[in-house]
């Protein structure tokens, strides 16, 4: 029997989809079977993210509905042998055409055949919401450091008070600008983990790799330097219980050379 | 043995019904006990007289309670004051306890979530930003508050509210709200919010609260 994460923020544009791509291919590389399941009806994006858009016939809720079934709306992603799978959101229709429990029959469908799986949760706490935790076990909520974002976060906190999930919900705070947080420009991750007062699952820092490769539809966790793919890995070893230090903020300091060599360079 | 008594008090009559007998008895005797009395009175002036009624352990329902005044208010003379019982249901004592208790409350209350208490608080969680804190009573803040806390919920503006609340952005008392910004609160556990004599939300020190609110300390059973 599988578990169930849905991946949630409250505010737009922190990085959700980007989050249950890069957190999904991580365990599929760990090799756990995963799905990631689209509940973004009507703004469906995390298939081009994955870059599985061509392939597309049937969506969530043509399978709600009936019209395909579960296998046949399930698309495979062929780089990760078996481990990667999407069910994708419609996209001519909005998230009312879904209800909770048939999400929750979806998602209790897929858990039987899956070790993991990762719901996509559309931004805002209306019934998109409703529908995305409704067959969850657990939630990642992700924020970046800015006031607005975290504010949004503890509202989406205090929801999943009211109503919870099998487990506590964890946290991830998205795009982190080292040298701000070190001159104590933006919120640190100490104090917004105090604020919200729930467990930090890891840190995820800003680096433009990441736009860049989303546009090519390849997760960055498949770059095993990159720093922001790294701390995908580490939120994935994380989920399957192992005890992962956090990565460091602070940048390295320049060596003697490398600063003199900075003076002649053009930016 | 009779199952209605009337005793004369210095300020007043009583009229006891004993608990040991059936209503259907006792109404029949406090008719009879009203016609004697009316009997005699006839001869008297016109004053009203009113009792108190004591039901003792026993509790009436709004019904019994009915048939025992309709008996008495057809002597013209005569008149109920008030039907008091030595006991309470155990609704109401919890309404009671409920009331008359100091909350303490250390739960998060979150952006958008509205916590109402009954009675005192006293609130040692955290009441994050866009979160609301409601209680009927006083309040007092030893967590971290930076939403709005409403004392006296709805309408009672003797409520207070002590502690720092420098951070917050609101506070009420009953139905005042006054808006905190950093001139008007110091950073200190020592502050008293009130309702002043002209109904305004005012600041003090908590030096200043015996003046201000006397009964607060009676209450609590100092001086």
């Amino acid at each position: 029997m599988g578990k169930a994460i849905v991946v949630t923020s409250g505010k737009g544009g922190v990085g959700k989809t980007t989050s249950s791509a890069n957190i999904g291919t991580a365990l599929a590389l760990l090799e756990k079977k995963v799905v990631l399941m689209d509940l973004d009806i009507g703004l469906r994006n995390l298939d081009v993210v994955l870059g599985l858009d061509n392939r597309i016939l049937f969506d969530i809720v043509d399978v709600a509905e009936g019209r395909a079934r579960l296998h046949q709306a399930l698309i495979k992603d062929k780089r990760f042998n078996e481990y990667l799978y999407l069910l994708p959101a419609a996209q001519n229709t909005d998230k009312s055409a879904l209800v909770p429990e048939q999400v929750k029959a979806i998602v209790d469908e897929l858990k039987e055949e899956f070790d993991y799986v990762i719901i996509d949760c559309p931004a805002g706490i209306e019934q998109g919401f409703m529908n995305a935790i409704a067959g969850a076990d657990m939630a990642i909520i992700v924020t970046t450091p800015e006031i607005s974002a975290v504010r949004d976060a503890d509202r989406v906190v205090g929801l999943l008070e009211q109503n919870p999930l099998l487990q506590q919900p964890k946290l991830i705070i998205n795009r982190i600008r080292r040298q701000m947080m070190e001159d104590g420009q933006s919120m640190d991750v100490d104090e917004i983990t105090r604020h919200l007062s729930i467990d930090l699952l890891g840190i995820i820092v800003d680096d433009d790799a990441v736009i860049s490769t989303s546009n090519h539809g390849e997760p960055i966790v498949l770059d095993s330097k990159n720093p922001a793919g790294l701390g995908y890995r580490n939120i994935a070893r994380r989920l399957l219980g192992e005890t992962v230090p956090l990565m460091t903020i602070k940048q390295p300091q320049k060596g003697f050379w490398k600063k003199v060599g900075s003076w002649f360079k053009k930016d | 043995m009779q199952s209605v008594i009337l005793k004369g008090y210095k300020d007043g009559y009583e009229i006891i019904l004993k608990q040991d007998f059936g209503l259907d008895k006792i109404l029949v005797e406090l008719r009879e006990l009203f016609d004697n009395l009316s009997a005699e009175k006839k001869n008297a002036d016109d004053t009203v007289i009113s009792f108190d009624i004591k039901t003792e352990n026993r509790l009436f329902t709004a019904e019994e309670k009915q048939k025992i005044e309709k008996i008495i208010s057809e002597y013209h003379n005569f008149k109920v004051h008030k039907i008091e019982s030595e006991v309470m249901t155990i609704e109401d004592a919890n309404i009671l306890k409920e009331n008359d208790n100091v909350h303490l409350s250390y739960r998060t209350i979150r952006s958008g979530q509205i916590v109402d208490l009954k009675g005192d608080v006293l609130f040692l969680g955290k009441l994050h930003q866009g979160g609301q804190l409601r209680a009927t009573g006083n309040i007092f803040v030893m967590g971290e508050v930076q939403g709005v806390i409403h004392a006296g919920f709805e309408n009672d503006t003797d409520s207070i509210i002590v502690g720092n609340v420098s951070a917050a952005s609101q506070v009420r008392i009953g139905e005042l709200v006054d808006i905190i910004d950093d001139e008007k609160v110091t950073n200190s556990q020592d502050t008293v919010i009130y309702v002043n004599d002209l109904h305004i939300i005012d600041y003090g020190n908590r030096d200043e609260l015996k003046s201000l609110r006397p009964k607060l300390f009676n209450q609590a059973g100092g001086y």
